[in-house]
C-alpha cells in the first residue's frame, strides 16, 4: 500500500514538470498533502489521540487545505496570470526530472548498503522531491511559483523524515510544522505587499539592489 | 524550562505593547528587555556561580549570549529616541518583532539540542524579515523577500542535515549535543559526513558564507541601523554556533580533517568575495555588510585551525560583533546627517558632526585590526597558527586579502570624514554613547577572554 502511495507521489512530481497551469501545481500540492497523511498513518504502529490530531493538523489542514487555499487566493487577488511561464521548456523540464529520479535512486541504492533500515524507494522519492523543489525555484521567474517549489521541497523533507521511522524526536515534527505554518503565512503576506509596490510579482522585477 | 524564562518577558511585553500602542512605552519595553539581558549575562559571567551549571550551559553558550546581550543593550539605548517618526501601530509591531527576534536568538544561543537550535534559527528569520521590511519601500521589501526566501531554503537544507544526523546514529538517535559527543562508536561516518555538508550549506547560508551570501548585503543595508547592528553582530554568530558544534562532533568522530578543510575553503572564499566587492561598491552600508562576510570567513579559518586559534576565533567573534555594531549604528548617524548611502556623495563628516566623524574613523581603525583592537590580537594568532600548521599559501592569501579590504574600507572611511562643511549639526547623546561604550567593551575583550579557560 505505502509503495503505491510513494509511486503516486513520484508521478505527481513528473506531472509538475509538464503542466502549464498554476492551478494544477496547487492540485499537486493537495494530492501530496493527502499522500503524506496516509503514509504517516501507515508508518506509525500505535497512534494515540494527540499524535493523530497533530499529524492530521499538519498534513491535511495545513498542507492539503489551508496553504493551497492561500495560494489560490493570492493568485486571484493579485491578478497573476494563470500560466506557469517557466524559463525552460516542458521537454527540458521533464528530461531533467527523469535525470533527478535516476540520480536520487542511484544515491538511495548506493547509500542503502551502509544503512540497512533505509528503504531505497522511500528515500529516493523523498530526495527527488527535494531536488525537484529546488529545480522549480531555479527554473521559474514568478515568485508564486518559487513559493510552490519551496512547498514541494518541504513535502520532500517531510517524506524524508518519515523514512526515519517512528523514533523521530518530537522536536523534528515541531520544526516541520513551525516551518510550514509561519513561513507560508508570511510569504503570502509578502507577495501581496510586493504586488502593491512592484509592477509584477516576478523575480526579474526584484533587481533594484545589486552591486 | 529555560525557554519558558526566555519567552516570558517578550510575550507579556508584546501583549502590553499591542494593547496600549504607545510609542514611548514600546521603546521603554525594548530597553527593559535589553537591560534584563545585560543583567542575566553579567550573572552568567560572575566567578564561581552555580547558575550556569544549574542550567546545563557551557562556555560557548554563555559567550554567545553575552555578545548578543551587550549588543542588544546598546541597540536598545540607541533606539530609545530615534523612532519618533513611526505611527503608534508601527512602533508596536517594531517592538514586538524586536523582542521576538532577540528571544529566538537567545533560544538558539542557550540551547544544547540541535533540533531546538534549528527551530530557533528559523524563527529568527521570520521575526527579522519583518524588521528588515519595516520601512516598506521598494528596496526594503525586495531585501526582505530575498532574505526570507534564500534563508528559508538554506534552513530547510540544514533540516535535511539534522535528519541525516539522526540516520547516522545507529542506536537510540538523539539530537542532544552532549549525548552525540559521547556515543562516537555508534555513529556511521558516511552519514555524518553528508549531514555535516548539509548543515554547512544550510546554516552557512544564514552566516552569509560565500558563495551563499547574496541576501546578506541587501538585507543588512536596507534594514534600519539598529536592526542592521543586531543582524550583523548577533544573528550571524547565532547561526555560526551550530556549525562550531558540528565541527566538535566531527572532531570526536575522527573526521576533523575533512571538516577543517571545508571550513578553510569556505572561509577563504568568503574573504575573497568580500575583498572583490569592497573595492567595487559605493554604498557604505553594503560595504559594512561585506566586511561582516569577510570576518565570518576569518572566524571559520580560526575554528578550522583549532586549539589556540580556536580561542582567537572566539575572541574575534566578540570583537567583530561589538565593533561592527558600533560601525552600523554610526552609519545610521551618517545616513541621518547626509540622507545618502553612496560614499562619494557624503563629505566633511568631521566638520559637520565631529563626534560621529571620530566614531566613524575609530570604528574603521578597529575593524581593520589596528591595535588596541581585539581583532589585531585574534588575527595575529590566526596568522601564527597558519604558519605553525604549514599553510604558507593560505597565510599569504590571508594577508593579501586583509590588506585589500583595509584599503577598500579606508578609502570610504576617509572620503566620508574628510572635506569641509559649512554647517554644524548636533545629535543627541543617545546617538553616540552606545558606540563609545561598544568600542570600549571591544578593547577589553582580550582581558575577559581569560574566562574562556
Amino acid at each position: 500500500m505505502s509503495d503505491i502511495l510513494l509511486v503516486v507521489f513520484g508521478l505527481s512530481l513528473l506531472f509538475a514538470s509538464i503542466t502549464n497551469m498554476l492551478s494544477s501545481i496547487v492540485r499537486i500540492l493537495i494530492v501530496q498533502g493527502l499522500i503524506l497523511f496516509m503514509l504517516t498513518i501507515l508508518k506509525t504502529n500505535e497512534i494515540n489521540m494527540w499524535e493523530f490530531a497533530f499529524i492530521a493538523l499538519e498534513t491535511i489542514v495545513f498542507k492539503a487545505v489551508l496553504i493551497p487555499w492561500f495560494i489560490l487566493d493570492t493568485i486571484q487577488k493579485n491578478g497573476i496570470k494563470r500560466e506557469v511561464e517557466p524559463s525552460v521548456s516542458n521537454f527540458f523540464s521533464l528530461g531533467s526530472m527523469t535525470a533527478i529520479f535516476a540520480f536520487a535512486f542511484f544515491i538511495a541504492l548506493w547509500s542503502g548498503k551502509s544503512s540497512p533500515n533505509l528503504y531505497p524507494l522511500h528515500f529516493g522519492i523523498a530526495f527527488a522531491a527535494i531536488l525537484k523543489g529546488l529545480f522549480i525555484i531555479i527554473a521559474n521567474k514568478k515568485l508564486i511559483t518559487h513559493l510552490m517549489g519551496y512547498l514541494i521541497m518541504e513535502n520532500g523533507i517531510f517524506l524524508f523524515s518519515l523514512a526515519l521511522g517512528s523514533d523521530m524526536p518530537h522536536v523534528v515534527s515541531l520544526g516541520v510544522s513551525l516551518d510550514i505554518m509561519l513561513s507560508i503565512l508570511i510569504a503570502v503576506l509578502f507577495i501581496n505587499r510586493i504586488q502593491n509596490s512592484f509592477e509584477d510579482v516576478d523575480s526579474d522585477e526584484l533587481s533594484t539592489l545589486k552591486d | 524550562m529555560i525557554y519558558l524564562y526566555i519567552w516570558l518577558f517578550p510575550v507579556l511585553a508584546g501583549i502590553l505593547a499591542w494593547a496600549l500602542k504607545n510609542t514611548k512605552l514600546n521603546a521603554l519595553l525594548v530597553f527593559l528587555h535589553s537591560m534584563l539581558h545585560l543583567v542575566v549575562a553579567l550573572a552568567f559571567i560572575l566567578p564561581d556561580n552555580a547558575f550556569v551549571a544549574a542550567l546545563g550551559l557551557d562556555t560557548l553558550n554563555v559567550w554567545f549570549f553575552l555578545i548578543s546581550a551587550i549588543l542588544y543593550f546598546a541597540v536598545g539605548l540607541y533606539s530609545l529616541q530615534s523612532n519618533t517618526k513611526l505611527t503608534t501601530r508601527q512602533s508596536s509591531i517594531y517592538a514586538i518583532c524586536m523582542m521576538a527576534f532577540v528571544a529566538s536568538m537567545d533560544g538558539a544561543n542557550l540551547s544544547r539540542d540541535l533540533g531546538l537550535i534549528w527551530v530557533f534559527v528559523e524563527s529568527t528569520t521570520l521575526a527579522s524579515a519583518m524588521l528588515i521590511s519595516f520601512e516598506h519601500h521598494k528596496q526594503s521589501l525586495e531585501a526582505a523577500w530575498k532574505y526570507l526566501f534564500i534563508c528559508s531554503i538554506g534552513i530547510a537544507l540544514a533540516f535535511v542535515g539534522i535528519l541525516l544526523l539522526l540516520i547516522a546514529q545507529t542506536s537510540t538517535p538523539s539530537l542532544m549535543i552532549d549525548k552525540i559527543m559521547t556515543m562516537s562508536s555508534h555513529i556511521s561516518p558516511f552519514w555524518l559526513k553528508i549531514s555535516f555538508v548539509f548543515m554547512l550549506i544550510g546554516f552557512g547560508t544564514k552566516v552569509g558564507l560565500a558563495p551563499l551570501h547574496f541576501w546578506l548585503p541587501d538585507a543588512h543595508s536596507e534594514a534600519p541601523a539598529a536592526v542592521s547592528a543586531l543582524l550583523s553582530g548577533a544573528l550571524l554568530n547565532t547561526a555560526l554556533l551550530p556549525l562550531i558544534r558540528m565541527l566538535g562532533i566531527m572532531r570526536v568522530n575522527n573526521l576533523g580533517y575533512l571538516a577543517s578543510q571545508l571550513f578553510m575553503v569556505m572561509g577563504l572564499l568568503s574573504m575573497f568575495v568580500a575583498a572583490v566587492f569592497i573595492l567595487k561598491i559605493k554604498n557604505y552600508k553594503r560595504m559594512l555588510a561585506y566586511s561582516s562576510i569577510e570576518n565570518m570567513g576569518i572566524i571559520l579559518i580560526a575554528f578550522a585551525l583549532g586549539d589556540l586559534a580556536g580561542k582567537a576565533g572566539l575572541m574575534h567573534v566578540m570583537g567583530h560583533s561589538l565593533i561592527k555594531a558600533a560601525f552600523f549604528l554610526t552609519a545610521g548617524n551618517v545616513y541621518n546627517l547626509f540622507g545618502q548611502k553612496d560614499y562619494d556623495k557624503c563629505t566633511g563628516l568631521l566638520a559637520l558632526n565631529p563626534i560621529s566623524g571620530w566614531l566613524w574613523l575609530l570604528c574603521f581603525m578597529a575593524i581593520i585590526g589596528m591595535p588596541p583592537s581585539p581583532l589585531f590580537i585574534s588575527e595575529f594568532y590566526i596568522a601564527f597558527a597558519l604558519l605553525g600548521s604549514g599553510n604558507i599559501f593560505v597565510l599569504v592569501l590571508y594577508f593579501i586579502l586583509l590588506a585589500t579590504i583595509a584599503y577598500g574600507l579606508g578609502r570610504t572611511a576617509l572620503a566620508i570624514t574628510m572635506g569641509t562643511s559649512d554647517t554644524k549639526v548636533k545629535l543627541s547623546a543617545r546617538q553616540y554613547l552606545p558606540q563609545i561604550a561598544l568600542l570600549l567593551c571591544a578593547v577589553m575583550v582580550p582581558l575577559i577572554t581569560q574566562y574562556l579557560s
